[in-house]
């Protein structure tokens, strides 16, 4: 197997000790004795209407002059009881549920979800199928992570990157459209199988923006991953250890910058991701920059992984032909009598499933993404629906990281962890 | 209960279906063999406390534990070289409806051994509580509030347990128990009137960020008293 | 019956003068000129105040980046002060939760002001009827565009600014105390009345079959004996 670790060589800034705690505060005065002030602590309260909190969050911050004694997240500004809702929905009448999510990546919510349920009916979805996912769930990998980069590097006062990360984003609202109807809200995906199949021409645009896709990123790259700002912003700031990492329940690059190489597609593979020839970028400080550089470089591996997938994509179906699963063709409807009745059926009574429970885990662009379903016998919609979101438990660690840190660390701490609140409040 | 799906217009009328009481999903091979090490682990070392396990979707394997001894059940599952469930990936709570007993799942997997399980405790109505795993994985203590948020479930020594995805005084109840209908209990004018009553920065005054031991009970004003407070 | 009789004013306009001042009769020479110049000001100037919350948010920022660019509608500068704002855009789900935090945004904001609800979410509570989803803001805040869609596409976005532009435009100074007056007893109340919120938020389509429990039981609102949390 290749090897899992991406090393760069960059110049660190010596004066900031990697133990979580600046060793220099720049607004302490080191030569003066100060008076005996009698000081409170004071509360200040950052959202849920603000623009770096990336959504609709609020955090509750004791401050000690600039410096964070203590922040507590409150969320829940943005629940919308997609859980609920599920129970009322047939199986794939909750696909354009998971898309009003994660926003941000739609198609890996689109994808998560069917692969759960799926699994959980014991459905094997075609060759064709399962590269097409690949292809989709990569490409909105490199979605997410190019607009968690505009926006962090927003948040830190670098205005460029987000309009070129943007830019890039318009090709492939383009590519959703033309693959989906919508830019956002894709619903691409099915119980067996995908909505449609891939257009004419649509591979072609993939490679277009595949090819010109990297230049942006190093220009990007240049702007940044050098710049004595950024990292005089990012190295230090927010430090998790590896064991407190996985016992906090971080995953995604958020645990690989601390050092531990998990990353579900390669511990728990599903679609043969095992085949396909990529590596996984694993840091080692567990600071803001190692997860700067390591969602970087995730975009660089999903770049190859997409070239691997269109090249090895196989002609055939793309639904699995089971008339008990996957819509007959218009054609057929209207010309033959079973497919008219199958079409009816799986229209008005959906699709029933075998008793049990399925907890799918895959990698999503923000970490593990688990979606869990409780079916009943025969049963058409779920008995429960639970999606396990990674920036859940991401942000629950951020009392801990940004803890003796400055109120502006705690803003890059909090754009560090790439939290979608659509997906936390749910 | 139902031997054929309903109809779509039917179900959508019927809301949630309701489970079959006599029809249990668990204990369906009690004394089955598994290929999952750690089923034969719990077994050899806990006996009873292991209400059974079985095998769904294929390769997953879910072990139903007394939730009397779940905390015994975790530490051993954490901390046994053998087993070393280091990470917890989530805790949540299904609520089949019809009297039956809400159960607490727990996903687990080893990072050192590659290997996920699924511990589910089953909570009789009556009895909604079980022991907080928060000390060993600090994951559960975001996901554990989750569940009381939404299920009511009670978790003993929890550190800080309050609701986090609904308003902190919301009064209408539970809203995953399959008794909470869909569009709420109260009307809209009632929510849309308590909605802007709230004061959002009412409960987060210096003292009450410490974490505290209880569930926090915070009682809404009724109309007029918060009237007079504005 | 002469045509003096159809102008505002009852014809006694021309005997005013053409110098007339606000308020005095209807409109004049000076008063429209003066209503073009503030008009054209205030509408290609405007200050978008984006209260973005999900997926309309990113469509937000997609039409205010390079490709669909609101800044040559002179909405640069996205304020994210209240105090600073001419319109909100309030682009997204709000869930009750938010709905104080929408309202005293609202209010924080001076007059002139406007409101779009981007989105099927913010103009009627879209997809999700449900216990926790304020159903249309304008129960909450006075709406003046609404802009449809799922998300909207930035260019929906833009004809909706463009239609507040037009809104603008046919506004008159010399109705300014009419349109402009906001009671300050009034804030931080709901937008609508109760018997108009019931009305709009009524169920309607799939939701009115969604009210059944899973219990066959009817929903009812809670009785001072349930034992519900507070």
């Amino acid at each position: 197997m290749a090897t899992r670790t991406v090393e760069l060589e960059v110049g660190r800034n010596p004066e900031m000790v990697i133990d979580g705690r600046p060793a220099l505060s720049p607004l302490r005065p080191f030569d003066v004795q100060e008076p005996d002030l009698g000081t409170e602590e004071m509360l200040i309260n950052i959202g849920p209407q603000h623009p770096a909190t990336h959504g609709v969050l609020r955090l509750i911050c004791e401050l000690d002059g600039e410096t964070v004694m203590s922040v507590t997240p409150d969320i829940g500004f943005l629940h919308s009881s997609f859980e609920k809702l599920g129970e009322y929905r047939t199986w794939n009448q909750i696909v354009p549920l998971t898309d009003r999510m994660d926003y941000l990546a739609p198609l890996i919510y689109n994808c998560a979800y069917v692969m759960a349920v799926e699994k959980l009916m014991g459905i094997e979805v075609t060759e064709r199928c399962k590269v097409v996912r690949v292809i989709c769930m990569e490409l909105d990998r490199v979605f997410g992570h190019l607009l968690w980069l505009g926006t962090t590097a927003i948040d830190v006062g670098a205005f460029t990157p987000f309009l070129y990360a943007f830019q890039q984003r318009e090709k492939i609202y383009e590519l959703h459209e033309s693959l989906t109807g919508a830019r956002i809200t894709t619903s691409a995906t099915r119980v067996g199988g995908m909505m449609a199949d891939l257009p004419e021409g649509w591979l072609d645009g993939l490679l277009d923006f595949l090819e010109e896709f990297p230049k942006t990123l190093a220009e990007i790259d240049r702007l940044l991953t050098g710049n004595q700002i950024h990292i005089g912003r990012t190295q230090g700031v927010g430090v998790i250890g590896a064991a407190d990492a996985i016992n906090c329940g971080l995953t995604g690059p958020n645990l690989r910058a601390a050092g531990v190489d998990y990353d579900v597609r390669k511990d728990r593979p599903y679609y043969d991701y095992e085949t396909y020839d990529f590596e996984v970028p694993v840091g080692e400080h567990g600071d803001c920059y190692d997860r700067y550089l390591c969602r970087m470089e995730e975009m660089r591996q999903s770049v190859r992984i997409l070239h691997q997938a269109m090249a090895r994509l196989p002609a055939g179906p793309i639904n699995v032909e089971d008339p008990d699963i996957s819509l007959p063709s218009k054609t057929d409807c209207m010309s033959d009598m079973e497919s008219m009745i199958h079409h009816f059926k799986l229209i008005t009574e959906g699709i029933p499933a075998p008793e049990g429970d399925c907890y799918m885990a895959i990698e999503g662009s923000k970490g593990e993404l688990g979606m869990y379903v409780v079916a009943e016998e025969g049963g058409t919609k779920p008995v429960r629906w639970r999606i396990r979101p990674p920036s859940f438990v991401n942000l629950s660690v951020i009392p801990r990281l940004a803890e003796g840190h400055l109120v502006s660390d705690l803003i890059m701490i909090n754009a560090s962890l790439d939290i979608v609140l659509g997906e936390i409040d749910r | 209960m139902t031997d054929r799906p309903f109809s779509g217009l039917d179900a959508v009328e019927r809301g949630p279906l309701p489970s079959d009481a006599s029809a249990t999903p668990s204990t369906a091979s009690l004394d089955g063999t598994s290929d999952h090490p750690s089923v034969a682990g719990l077994k050899g070392r806990f006996g009873d406390a292991i209400q059974g396990h079985r095998l769904t979707a294929g390769d997953q394997t879910v072990v139903w534990v007394d939730p009397s001894r779940s905390l015994e059940t975790l530490t051993w599952l954490k901390d046994d070289p053998g087993q070393l469930y280091d990470m917890m990936s989530d805790v949540t709570g299904v609520d089949y409806g019809n009297g039956r007993p809400v159960e607490v799942v727990y996903q687990m997997f080893s990072t050192t051994h590659k290997r996920a399980l699924r511990v589910r405790c089953k909570l009789p109505l009556d009895a909604l509580e079980i022991d907080s795993v928060v000390g060993l994985w600090q994951s559960a203590n975001w996901l554990e509030r989750e569940v009381y948020d939404l299920f009511g479930v009670t978790f003993k020594g929890h550190p800080d347990l309050r609701r986090i995805l609904m308003p902190q005084d919301y009064a209408e109840g539970y809203p995953l128990r399959k008794d909470f209908p869909l569009r709420g209990r109260f009307t809209r004018a009632e929510q849309t009137r308590r909605a802007l009553a709230q004061d959002v920065g009412r409960f987060y005054g210096a003292e009450e960020l410490v974490e505290g031991g209880e569930p926090q009970q915070v009682f809404a004003k009724p109309a007029s008293e918060a009237g007079e407070e504005r | 019956m002469g045509l003096g009789d159809l102008l505002p004013g009852g014809g006694t306009q021309r005997s005013e003068g053409g110098l007339g001042g606000f308020g005095a009769g209807g409109p004049t020479f000076l008063t429209t000129k003066i209503d073009w110049v503030v008009n054209w000001g205030r509408r290609n100037s405007l200050w978008p105040m984006p209260f973005g919350t999900a997926c309309c948010a990113i469509e937000m920022m997609a039409a205010a980046a390079s490709n669909f660019d609101l800044a040559r509608f002179g909405m640069e500068r996205m304020s994210f002060s209240p105090r600073q704002a001419d319109v909100l855009i309030c682009a997204g789900r709000v869930p009750y939760k938010l709905a104080p935090v929408l309202r005293r945004i609202w209010d924080q904001m001076p007059q002139p002001k406007w409101c779009v609800s981007m989105g099927a979410c913010a103009s009627s509570g879209g997809v999700f009827d449900v216990y926790s989803m304020v159903q249309g803001i304008d129960t909450i805040v006075p709406v003046d565009v609404y802009v449809p869609g799922c998300p909207p596409r930035p260019e929906g976005l833009i004809y909706g600014l463009m239609m507040i532009q037009e809104k603008i435009r046919q506004e008159s100074l010399a109705k300014h105390f009419e349109h402009r007056a906001e009671d300050p007893a009034r804030v931080a109340e709901p937008e609508a009345g109760e018997e108009e919120i019931v009305g709009l938020t009524g169920p309607f389509g799939n939701s009115t079959r969604q009210e059944k429990l899973s219990d066959g039981g009817v929903v009812r609102a809670p009785d001072p004996g349930d034992d519900l949390p507070l």
